[in-house]
């Protein structure tokens, strides 16, 4: 397995009165084809650690390679490239422009390129949207506008919109926040079935049902990482890495 | 470990490589005005209403600035226009024998209209103060009976109605065959008529002038200028000359078009009498020109200022707009920072929208200006002058307000942190 994220000793503090930090010596190494899930109660710097892994946010200290390459050096040009071309983000909140349509906010995944490589060309740019949005079963939506849809049916056009791209990582945050039972396990078969395509997986979740779907698991508290890192398993079913009574720092 | 700095600036040699070597993330035109169109179109009524200071401001600058072309002389044209468009020409010199050519000709109407400017132009002779010849409705010496001892008499060519403006109001006046034939016929001035009681012309009334009859054919009244000859009996050159001695022409009074008049004034003596303007004497309307021009300016100064206040709110009410636009829309710029816009895409954007945004107000406020200046030509009967630099640089007016209106929203949107726009929901 060649490794896609390494974090080593990554910490993140804000500037406040008094200092906040979010995350603090988390080393961390993901591989290509994982499927991950990380866990921990609120405030525990989940959100953190998604910004600084999909390069939304620089970390205070420590490295982090991606794909080999360091990217904290990396001038903010070259980071915007890399979430152009590398990486698919799926959020609680779904974040569809609402006065435009399914496939075309899908399509928004192509009009931002990384200059380096050869361009998909714009026309035929719908169809590779509608073709992303049967990869998440709804084709039968192009045309639709966000707030005809359910639920679930948005956070499947979030994830076709992050597939478009052709992402090395999809990074989601809570992807399953906003939805009921029925629409959870719906998007969860989506992400499953996409892993089993070979795409890299990083969920962050509050529920434990959607992180045992997870290869691996990851757990944090007080932004340390308390379970699940930092290698791999080699063995990447659901592992029970439960707190061992190691770091009993939360009740 | 190695600490990085949030957002240290790479070294210049970093940046010189990165530039080079053609890193980062590029958005091809069409997709940046595709975005920036689809976001204001998604609220076409708000758009709308944005753009539409601008539409005012652009309306009014185009008004002003169109009016101004086209009226230029019309608007002293509406209080002196028959003053600004006289000129009349007299030979000052008598000549020393009368058997000498005379300066001036009766063909000088000819003369005068060949000049481009001249609309018409009428040759007269004046009786000169003194020698008046007596003018009497019958040849009864009646001493009670009203003789018209104020009355004047004027040999005129046929020009004469279309010089002075004038209406024939009863009759007709002589033509060009009565002149040819030597008629003894005469026209009455308005006033004239009632001194001499001549009411009716169906009998074929005479007047005597110096004892010789003349047959009236006509009345002329309504004179827009040479007011006097309202109280004069006024007959053809070729009887003037063969009964009353009239034979030279004392004045030449020309109708110009309107700003033609100095020209005209130049070019009348060399017209008449080649080789001999010295002994002419031209009287022209003042020039204008300045002085209105002065007025003109305060006005159209007025108009102006406040058109540009209007372009000035316009482009607060942009940038007003835009401004919300973009606090409502933080987790938008979150999701395109996501995707890969860097800063300047993110800048890029609300500054076209802000543009569209102008440009729809200059487009529909040129529209409605030229519709405004063509309209108020029409009521007023004037050609409309329409600038076509005018109509082209008022929608990229347009654009600068949008552009001007937009650049802090710009500045404020590029400036946000993906992740802190992300969280904003
Ligand atoms: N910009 C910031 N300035 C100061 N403190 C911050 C900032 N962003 C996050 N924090 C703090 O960092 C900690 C971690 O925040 P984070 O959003 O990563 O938590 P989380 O695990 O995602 O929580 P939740 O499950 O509620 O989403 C929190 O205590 C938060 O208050
Ligand atoms: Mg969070």
């Amino acid at each position: 397995m060649t490794a896609l994220i390494e974090f080593t000793d990554v910490g993140r503090m804000f500037e406040a009165d008094p200092p906040v930090h979010a995350l603090r010596g988390v080393t961390l190494r993901i591989d290509r084809g994982e499927y991950v899930a990380v866990t921990g109660p609120s405030g525990s710097g989940k959100s953190t650690l998604l910004g600084l892994l999909g390069l939304l946010d620089r970390p205070t200290s420590g490295t982090y390679r991606f794909a080999g390459a360091e990217t904290t050096t990396l001038a903010e040009r070259d980071r915007a490239a890399l979430r152009a071309g590398s990486f698919g983000f799926v959020f609680q909140a779904f974040h569809l422009l609402p006065y435009r349509s399914t496939e075309e906010n899908v399509m928004l995944a192509e009009v931002y390129r990384p200059k380096g490589r050869p361009a998909p060309p714009r026309r035929g740019r719908r169809e590779r949207a509608l073709a992303a949005l049967e990869r998440v079963g709804l084709g039968h939506r192009a045309g639709f506008r966000p707030d005809r849809l359910s639920g679930g049916e948005r956070q499947r056009v979030a994830i076709a919109r992050a597939l478009l791209g052709d992402p090395d990582l999809l990074l989601c945050d809570e992807p399953t926040g906003n939805l009921d039972g029925e629409n959870t396990q719906v998007v969860l078969d989506v992400l499953e079935e996409l892993n089993g395509q070979g795409l890299t997986l990083l969920v962050i979740t509050h529920d434990e049902a959607v992180a045992e779907r997870a290869g691996r698991r990851i757990r944090i508290a007080d932004g340390r990482v308390v379970a699940g890192g930092p290698e791999p398993v080699d063995n990447p079913s659901p592992v029970d890495h439960q707190f061992a009574g190691d770091r009993p720092q939360w009740p | 470990m190695a600490m990085i700095e949030k957002g240290v600036p790479p070294s210049r040699f970093g940046r010189a490589v990165a530039r080079r070597s053609g890193t980062g993330t590029r958005i091809s035109r069409s997709d940046l005005v595709d975005e920036s169109l689809s976001a204001v179109l998604a609220r076409p009524m708000r758009a709308a209403l944005t753009a539409l200071g601008t539409v005012l401001g652009i309306a009014t600058l185009v008004v002003t600035i169109g009016i101004a072309a086209t009226a230029g002389n019309r608007i002293v044209g509406r209080f002196d226009e028959l003053t600004a468009t006289a000129v009349s020409i007299t030979p000052e010199t008598t000549r020393a024998s009368p058997d000498d050519p005379p300066l001036i000709g009766w063909d000088a109407p000819e003369r005068i209209t060949r000049l481009n400017g001249a609309v018409a132009a009428v040759a007269l002779a004046e009786s000169q103060p003194g020698q008046t010849p007596p003018v009497q409705a019958n040849d009864i010496k009646d001493p009670s009976a009203v003789t018209a001892r104020t009355l004047g008499v004027v040999a005129a060519t046929v020009d004469l109605p279309a010089t002075v403006h004038g209406r024939v109001v009863a009759g007709r006046f002589y033509d060009a065959g009565n002149v040819a034939r030597r008629d003894r016929v005469a026209v009455l001035g308005e006033e004239a008529a009632r001194l001499l009681g001549v009411t009716r012309l169906e009998d074929g009334p005479a007047v005597f002038i110096g004892g010789e009859p003349f047959t009236v054919v006509g009345v002329i009244g309504d004179l827009k200028r040479e007011q006097a000859l309202a109280a004069s009996v006024i007959v053809p050159p070729t009887a003037a000359a063969d009964r009353l001695g009239m034979r030279q022409v004392t004045r030449v009074v020309v109708d110009t078009r309107l700003g033609a008049a100095q020209l005209i004034a130049r070019q009348a003596p060399t017209a008449l009498a080649p080789g001999h303007t010295d002994g002419l004497r031209v009287l022209a309307p003042p020039n204008l020109e300045r002085a209105r021009g002065a007025v003109e300016d305060d006005v159209n100064g007025m108009f102006l200022v406040l058109g540009l206040l209007c372009l000035v709110v316009g482009a607060v009410g942009i940038a007003n707009v835009t401004l919300v636009g973009v606090m409502q829309r933080i987790g938008e710029i979150g999701l395109r920072r996501a995707l890969g816009a860097s800063r300047r895409h993110i800048a890029a954007q609300f500054l076209v929208e802000s543009a569209v945004l102008g440009l729809l107000g200059g487009v529909v406020g040129a529209t409605a200006g030229m519709v405004t200046v063509v309209g108020v030509c029409v009521a007023k009967d004037w050609t409309p002058v329409l600038d076509l630099g005018l109509v082209f640089a008022a929608p990229l007016a347009g654009v600068a307000v949008g552009l001007l209106a937009g650049a802090y929203p710009a500045w404020r949107a590029a400036r946000l942190e993906p992740l802190e726009a992300l969280r904003a929901t």
